[in-house]
C-alpha cells in the first residue's frame, strides 16, 4: 500500500499529478484519447461515459516517474456542475475538442474559461483538437497541408489533398478529407497560445499526438511544487490536507461548489 | 380451497418487440424504443401527438386512461406528470405487468434527473425537450427493456443472489464493511455477474442501479486500473437527490464493487482508502473463491431429482429474493421462454390480484396448456411457481411443489442472502 510519507522527492517514487479530462458531450473522443493513452487501444463508437472514470497511467519524464492519476468526465451537459469536484485540486487538465465540428471549440473555450477563474491557479491546461484522422489520410506528423502520401490506413482511401485553409463553407462540393475540417489549426492555434495554453491535434484512432499531449504536460508541471504539498498533505492528488498556500483556499471554495450541484 | 383453472388452449403465438414511447405532457418526445427512427421521425412525432391527444380527451373529465384494448394488441398509459409512458404489446401478459414496466422506465429516468428536478424544469417552461438532459442514456433505457423482457426479478420486485456458501459470503460481508474514517457510506454491494452476494437496498432501485451498472461504457473501461464514480438518483431512498456510486471492476469481466455513498465527493482511490475490500478480496483469496463461486451458480432442475418438473420460481417473501434453476430444454428457445414467463406473470397476477380480480387473492392458482402445467403457490414465508409436464395429475403436481419447497429449505443458507452486516 502506497505510503507517500517517506516520498521527500526521491527519484524512484512515482509523483501523483491529477489530470482531468473536459470537453462538450457527442464523442469528441474525450475517454478515447485517455484509453490510447493508458491501454494503447482504440475502440470504434463507445458508448457515452456515465459520471466519471478513473484510471492511472505511470509516464517516465527525463529522471522523474509520473503517475497520472486521471478524470475522464462525461461531457453531457446534466453533469456539468459535477465538474467541479474532478478539477478541483487538479495539476492538469486536457480540454478536447473535435476538429470537424466547429461548435466544440465554443464548448472548449468555456471549459477554458471556468478552469481559468475556477481551478487550481498553477492548473496546465492542454487544448487537444481531436480526430485528426478524420481529417488526413496519411499518418504524416505536422504540417497538414500536405497529405502528398497516398493513405497508409485501410479506411477510406482519399486522394483529394485540400487546402488546409479551405473551410466547408467556402468549398462545399470538394469530396476531399479536408472538407471535414471545420476548425483549422491556425485559428485554434492561435487561440492557444493567446489564451495561455499548450496546444495539439490529435488522433485517438491512429495514435496520433496522444503521448506528446501527457509527455508536453509533465515538461510544464512545476514538479517541486507537488513534492513539497505531497511532503506536508496527506496523499497526492487526494482532496484536503494541503498548506493553506496558494491553491488551498480557492481548492475547499471549489469542493463546497461541488457538493452544492449535487445536493440540489 | 384451491382455485383451478383449466386454460384450454394457448395458441402458439409469437412475440413481436413490445413497443415503448415515452412523451411530455406537452406532447414532445423524450425515447422511443424504436431503434430506426430516422426513417420515420415524422410519424413518431405525430404517433405521439396521438397519444398526448388521447391522454388529454381523459384528463379532460378528470379521469385517467389505463388501456386500450385492439385485437390481441394492448396499449397501455401510465401518467407520471410531466411524464407520459406508453407500451403496445401483443403479449398478452396481464396489464399489471406493464403497469411495473413502464414504472420502471420511469424510476430510471427519475436515476439520471431526479423527481425535484423535473418538477421545477416543467414548472419554469412546460414545453422543455428532456432529451437534451437526458443525452447519452437511451442505452440504459434499452438495457433496461431487454431486462424486463427476460428478468421474472424485476416482474416479481425481488432479487436474484448468486448461490454461495454461506461461510464465503459473510467473509465477503465482513471485507466489504467499509472502514471506520470513511463515513457517509450508505452500503457496499458485490455483484457477480448480474447476481448480487450482499445487499440491503430497495429491489426497485438496486434493479435500476443495476441497470445502469450494465451500461457498456462502464464495463468495457475494466482496465486493472479503473474505477467509475456516477451520480445516481435511487428513487425509493430519495427522489430528489443524487448518490455517488463509486464502482470498479476487477478479477474478470463483471464482477463490481458498488459503493453509493451520499454526500462523499468522488476520491482518487489510490491503492489506499477505498480500494482495501479490493485488496483485501484479492489477499485472502476471496475473490478466487467467489468467481469459482459464480461459474457454479447455476443448477438444473434435475439437482432436486423432482419427476416431471420443468422449471420453477421460488420467491422467499422474508429476504425479498428469488431463486429458480437455469432455463433448459425446451425453454432455451427464446419465444417458448417468453411463452413461460408470461404464463408466471399471470399466475403472478392471479395469485395477488393484480388486475383487480374479482374473486381476491388465491392460494393456489393451477395452468394447463398443450405444453405445460404451471401452479402458484402462496403461502407465508415463500411464493412458488412451478412448471411441470402436461398430462401428470394435480396430486403429483402438489406433491412436486412440495417437494421444491424442502430443497429450497434445505439449500436455503446457500441461496439467499439471509443476513448482512449493517454499518
Amino acid at each position: 500500500m502506497a505510503d507517500t510519507g517517506d516520498a521527500s522527492g526521491s527519484t524512484d517514487k512515482p509523483i501523483q499529478v491529477k489530470l482531468v479530462l473536459l470537453g462538450e458531450a457527442s464523442s469528441v473522443g474525450k475517454s478515447s484519447i485517455v484509453m490510447r493513452f493508458v491501454n494503447n487501444e482504440f475502440h470504434d463508437n463507445k458508448d457515452p461515459t456515465i459520471g466519471a472514470a478513473f484510471l492511472t497511467q505511470k509516464c517516465r519524464f527525463e529522471d522523474r516517474v509520473l503517475r497520472y492519476e486521471i478524470w475522464d468526465t462525461a461531457g453531457q451537459e446534466r453533469f456539468h456542475s459535477l465538474a467541479p469536484m474532478y478539477y478541483r485540486n487538479a495539476q492538469a487538465a486536457v480540454v478536447v475538442y473535435d476538429i470537424t465540428k466547429a461548435s466544440s471549440l465554443d464548448k472548449a473555450k468555456s471549459w477554458v474559461k471556468e478552469l481559468q477563474r475556477q481551478a487550481n491557479p498553477n492548473i496546465v491546461i492542454a487544448l487537444a483538437g481531436n480526430k485528426l484522422d478524420l481529417v488526413k489520410p496519411a499518418s504524416s506528423s505536422g504540417d497538414d497541408s500536405e497529405p502528398s502520401t497516398p493513405p497508409a490506413t485501410p479506411h477510406e482511401s482519399e486522394d483529394e489533398a485540400d487546402d488546409a485553409t479551405a473551410t466547408p463553407g467556402e468549398n462545399p462540393a470538394s469530396p476531399g478529407v479536408e472538407s471535414l475540417r471545420q476548425v483549422p489549426k491556425e485559428e485554434a492555434q492561435a487561440y492557444a497560445s493567446e489564451a495561455g495554453l499548450l496546444f495539439f491535434e490529435t488522433s485517438a484512432k491512429s495514435g496520433e499526438g496522444i503521448l506528446e499531449v501527457f509527455t508536453e504536460i509533465a515538461k510544464k508541471i512545476p514538479i517541486e511544487h507537488i513534492l513539497s504539498s505531497t511532503r506536508t498533505g496527506s496523499r497526492g492528488g487526494a482532496a484536503a490536507g494541503g498548506r493553506p498556500a496558494d491553491g488551498a483556499v480557492n481548492l475547499e471554495a471549489g469542493g463546497a461548489r461541488g457538493k452544492d450541484a449535487c445536493n440540489c | 380451497m384451491p382455485h383451478l383453472h383449466e386454460l384450454p388452449h394457448l395458441p402458439n403465438i409469437a412475440f413481436p418487440p413490445r413497443e415503448y414511447f415515452i412523451l411530455t405532457n406537452a406532447g414532445k418526445p423524450v425515447f422511443t424504443s424504436r431503434t430506426h427512427v430516422e426513417d420515420s421521425s415524422d410519424d413518431l412525432t405525430s404517433a405521439m401527438g396521438l397519444m398526448q391527444a388521447l391522454i388529454s380527451v381523459f384528463a379532460d373529465d378528470g379521469d385517467k386512461i389505463r388501456c386500450i384494448n385492439a385485437g390481441r394488441t394492448r396499449i397501455s398509459f401510465l401518467l407520471r406528470s410531466p411524464l407520459y409512458y406508453v407500451c403496445v404489446s401483443s403479449w398478452r401478459e396481464p396489464e399489471s405487468v406493464i403497469r411495473v414496466h413502464l414504472d420502471y422506465l420511469h424510476q430510471q429516468i427519475l436515476s439520471v434527473v431526479t423527481a425535484s428536478q423535473l418538477r421545477k424544469i416543467f414548472e419554469r417552461r412546460n414545453n422543455f425537450d428532456l432529451r437534451r438532459l437526458l443525452d447519452g442514456t437511451d442505452g440504459i433505457l434499452h438495457l433496461l427493456l431487454s431486462r424486463l423482457e427476460q428478468d421474472v426479478g424485476l416482474t416479481t420486485g425481488s432479487l436474484g443472489a448468486v448461490r454461495l456458501d454461506h461461510s464465503v459470503r459473510s467473509k465477503a460481508g465482513d471485507l466489504l464493511v467499509p472502514p471506520k474514517d470513511l463515513r457517509d457510506v450508505l452500503y457496499v454491494l458485490l455483484l457477480l455477474a448480474p447476481c448480487l452476494v450482499k445487499q440491503s437496498i430497495h429491489p426497485s432501485d438496486l434493479h435500476v442501479l443495476l441497470n445502469t451498472l450494465s451500461a457498456p461504457s462502464l464495463s468495457s473501461n475494466s482496465a486493472p486500473s479503473s474505477s467509475s464514480w456516477l451520480p445516481i438518483c435511487l428513487p425509493k431512498y430519495n427522489s430528489d437527490g443524487f448518490l455517488h456510486v463509486y464502482v470498479t471492476f476487477f478479477g474478470g469481466k463483471s464482477e463490481a464493487i458498488v459503493d453509493p455513498s451520499a454526500a462523499l465527493p468522488p476520491t482518487p482511490i489510490s491503492g489506499s482508502d477505498g480500494s482495501s475490500s479490493n485488496t483485501s478480496l484479492r489477499s485472502t483469496g476471496l475473490l478466487n473463491a467467489l468467481i469459482t463461486a459464480s461459474g457454479r451458480h447455476g443448477y438444473s432442475t434435475n439437482d432436486l431429482g423432482v419427476p416431471g418438473l420443468r422449471h420453477f420460481l421460488y420467491k422467499s417473501r422474508s429476504h425479498v429474493q428469488i431463486t429458480m434453476p437455469v432455463w433448459e430444454e425446451p425453454y432455451e428457445i427464446p419465444d417458448e421462454r417468453k411463452r413461460l414467463i408470461t404464463l408466471y406473470q399471470c399466475v403472478h397476477d392471479a395469485l395477488h390480484a393484480r388486475s383487480g380480480q374479482a374473486q381476491g387473492p388465491l392460494k393456489l392458482h393451477f395452468l394447463r396448456t398443450e405444453k405445460e402445467i404451471v401452479m402458484g403457490w402462496v403461502t407465508q414465508p415463500f411464493e412458488l411457481i412451478v412448471t411441470l409436464l402436461p398430462h401428470l395429475p394435480k396430486s403429483a403436481v402438489v406433491g412436486a411443489a412440495n417437494a421444491v419447497a424442502k430443497w429450497v429449505k434445505k439449500e436455503e443458507g446457500r441461496l439467499f442472502i439471509r443476513d448482512a452486516p449493517v454499518f
